[in-house]
């Protein structure tokens, strides 16, 4: 059974506009081998630069106006029933950390796809492959959290589209498939140009790897008409993607549009 | 038509060139083949560009391939909004070509030799737009790209960042900027560099041939002579040189990219092209011949490097000399010369590299080095 639990530490977003993330409580907290130890508090895990970032982009949009209802709504999530055994421990990790959460939701691994469904989540992010997979297939706009992710910046959330599977341009509408990435990126987009082009909050980037200049200009035009304009553009042509990566330091990867994640 | 028989007629005959086929059937792999399924080009062949590792790499920035100079304006007299809103306007209007287009346009004439030669090598020149633009100006870099028929694939827009690490990334042979402050930065961590002036007039350079020509000290060479000269004069100098005549001079920021062009020009001699070489290097440096000069030739045969011309002046002015030789790009460490090279048309960069720069750069003509 999932228990959703409101975070009372922080003030509730409004849920029609604000952009509802959630990420595995396995990927913000390091969770021992001995789960029932002594400690009240987890260490931080891989994603806690990421949520340090989303923090600083909604500390930074309440500053341009105070008023802002477009903020991030990070939902903390457990996938497994060891996890989900640990709400109080979640719940003080969090409060101790000043984590700016604003729901729980204590799931298992056989009903946290639902969660995300029943809590309109926009971007699900997690360290385990199948977990982001599994979220993906029931269309809710997932991405995989490398351990790099752990080094990423904290000042500024740094969002990667992976241009060789941008959705194509078309004159029909969107299938149901495409609507979740499309919707999610138009609000990211909206999210970015509150922020002038120098010391943003949040980048957006854009990487093709096996195309050339051609395939660039598309996901660049794609992604302009799907309400997103692109701070950083690398156009690798089949160039080795590592070495990029690591100097563009993503905190997640999207290849927005295809079922298929693996790049 | 197969693979094999491009090969065969290519290397038989050099006059031959084979159209590209019109089926839209890529010359290369399976892979590449995808990409092109995935561009939705069906159109000519373009061939795959090769790992950076293996091609000697060329990184241009925007504003020295192209002309920028009306939307620098904007940027510094209006703002940066301003001037994403006026290029975003502007998207379909390509720029016009840059003090580097040039030597762009001759690398990839040398490719296109090189691929008629040895189909399979890599062995290339890849050619790179590195730029601290933000991508929203990114369309009309490719639109430019795509009017002007360049062969450029890879690019990196850094939105503001430095592309310093990009640039060791791609394993960057040689950087060209309009930014004397990056091409410093890209010198401190070993990488070629270089920064790029529009001269007035251009003269009009060869379309068959690149032709670099390079400056000696602190340019191929070390600085160390002419800190000798700067310190103690013209005198000290040539003493200095004598003494050292069979001591091997230190390398300078320019001698990996020599480098470079000699290993591609051997590719030509191998099959015979010596005298038709698609490429050919200069030294052209106030050295006199007779007495400081054979250092410097010295140590080039030393570091197994050929120069197709040494051109030793002796203190004289270098204009004529490069008027006469018409290089793409011309390499000097001093200004002073940059500047007299521009006013005969030719396209010099500067290394700002060494003693040189710590001096005023306007010197009295014939006693500069």
């Amino acid at each position: 059974m999932v228990a959703t639990v409101e975070n009372t530490d922080v003030k509730q977003k409004d849920a029609d506009r604000a952009l509802i993330v959630a990420v595995t409580s396995r990927s913000v907290f390091e969770s021992g081998a001995d789960d029932d130890g002594d400690e009240e508090v987890y260490k931080v895990g891989t994603a806690f630069p990421l949520l340090q970032a989303l923090q600083r982009v909604n500390e930074r949009l309440l500053e341009e106006n105070p008023a802002e209802s477009l903020l991030f709504d990070v939902v903390l999530i457990t996938t497994d029933r060891q996890q989900q055994q640990q709400s109080s421990r979640i719940i003080s990790s969090t409060r101790h950390y000043g984590l700016e959460v604003g729901r729980f939701c204590f799931s298992s691994e056989e009903d946290f796809t639902e969660s995300l469904l029943t809590n309109n989540v926009q971007l699900f992010l997690s360290t385990d492959a199948m977990e982001a997979s599994q979220a993906s297939q029931k269309g809710v706009v997932s991405a995989q959290l490398d351990q790099h992710a752990a080094s990423c910046p904290s000042e500024q959330l740094r969002v990667l589209f992976c241009g060789d599977a941008v959705v194509r341009l078309s004159s029909s509408p969107a299938p149901a498939s495409q609507q979740a990435p499309q919707s999610f990126s138009a609000q990211l987009g909206e999210m970015r140009q509150r922020f002038g082009l120098f010391d943003s909050p949040v980048s957006v980037v854009l990487v093709t790897s096996r195309g050339g200049r051609e395939s660039c200009g598309t996901a660049l035009r794609t992604l302009r008409s799907h309400g997103v304009s692109v701070d950083e553009a690398y156009c690798l042509a089949g160039a080795p993607r590592g070495p990029m990566l690591s100097l563009i330091r993503p905190h997640f990867l999207l290849s927005v549009g295809f079922s298929d994640l693996k790049e | 038509m197969s693979l094999d028989a491009v090969q065969v007629m290519s290397g038989q005959v050099k006059e031959l060139k084979v159209p590209p086929p019109s089926n839209g059937d890529s010359r290369g792999s399976w892979e590449e083949k995808e990409e092109f399924d995935r561009d939705h080009l069906g159109l000519s062949t373009k061939p795959k560009p090769p790992k950076p590792e293996n091609a000697v790499t060329v990184a241009v920035s925007s504003r020295v391939l192209f002309r920028t100079e009306r939307e620098q304006k904007v940027f510094e007299q209006e703002g940066v909004e301003e001037y994403l809103r006026d290029q975003i306007a502007h998207e379909d209007e390509p720029f016009a070509p840059g003090p580097a287009f040039p030597f762009v346009k001759a690398l990839e004439t040398v490719n296109g030799r090189l691929r008629e030669l040895y189909p399979q090598s890599e062995e290339l020149f890849d050619i790179v737009l590195v730029t601290y633009n933000h991508a929203h100006v990114g369309i009309r870099l490719i639109n430019t790209i795509n009017h002007h028929n360049l062969f450029i694939e890879r690019f990196c827009m850094t939105g503001g960042s430095s592309p310093i690490g990009y640039l060791k990334a791609w394993h960057t042979n040689l950087y060209l900027s309009a930014d004397a402050e990056k091409v410093r930065e890209a010198l401190a961590e070993g990488i070629a560099a270089a920064t790029m002036f529009m001269p007035g007039k251009q003269t009009e350079v060869s379309e068959s041939q690149l032709r670099v020509a390079f400056d000696g000290d602190a340019v191929l060479f070390s600085d160390e002579s002419e800190r000798i000269f700067k310190a103690h004069g013209l005198d000290k100098f040539f003493e200095h040189e004598r003494a050292n005549e069979d001591t091997l001079l230190d390398h300078g920021p320019l001698k990996g990219f020599l480098e470079a062009l000699g290993k591609l020009q051997k590719k030509f001699y191998a099959k015979g092209h010596r005298l038709d070489c698609p490429i050919r290097t200069y030294l052209v440096t106030a050295r006199s011949a007779a007495s400081s000069g054979i250092r410097a030739l010295k140590t080039l045969r030393a570091w197994g490097l050929e120069i197709d011309e040494a051109l030793f002046l002796a203190g004289a002015p270098k204009g004529p000399m490069l008027e006469k030789i018409r290089p793409h790009i011309y390499f000097d460490d001093q200004m002073f010369h940059v500047e007299g090279a521009a006013e005969v048309g030719t396209i010099a960069a500067h290394v700002p590299y060494g003693i040189a720069q710590k001096h005023n750069p306007k010197q009295k003509a014939g006693v500069g080095k």
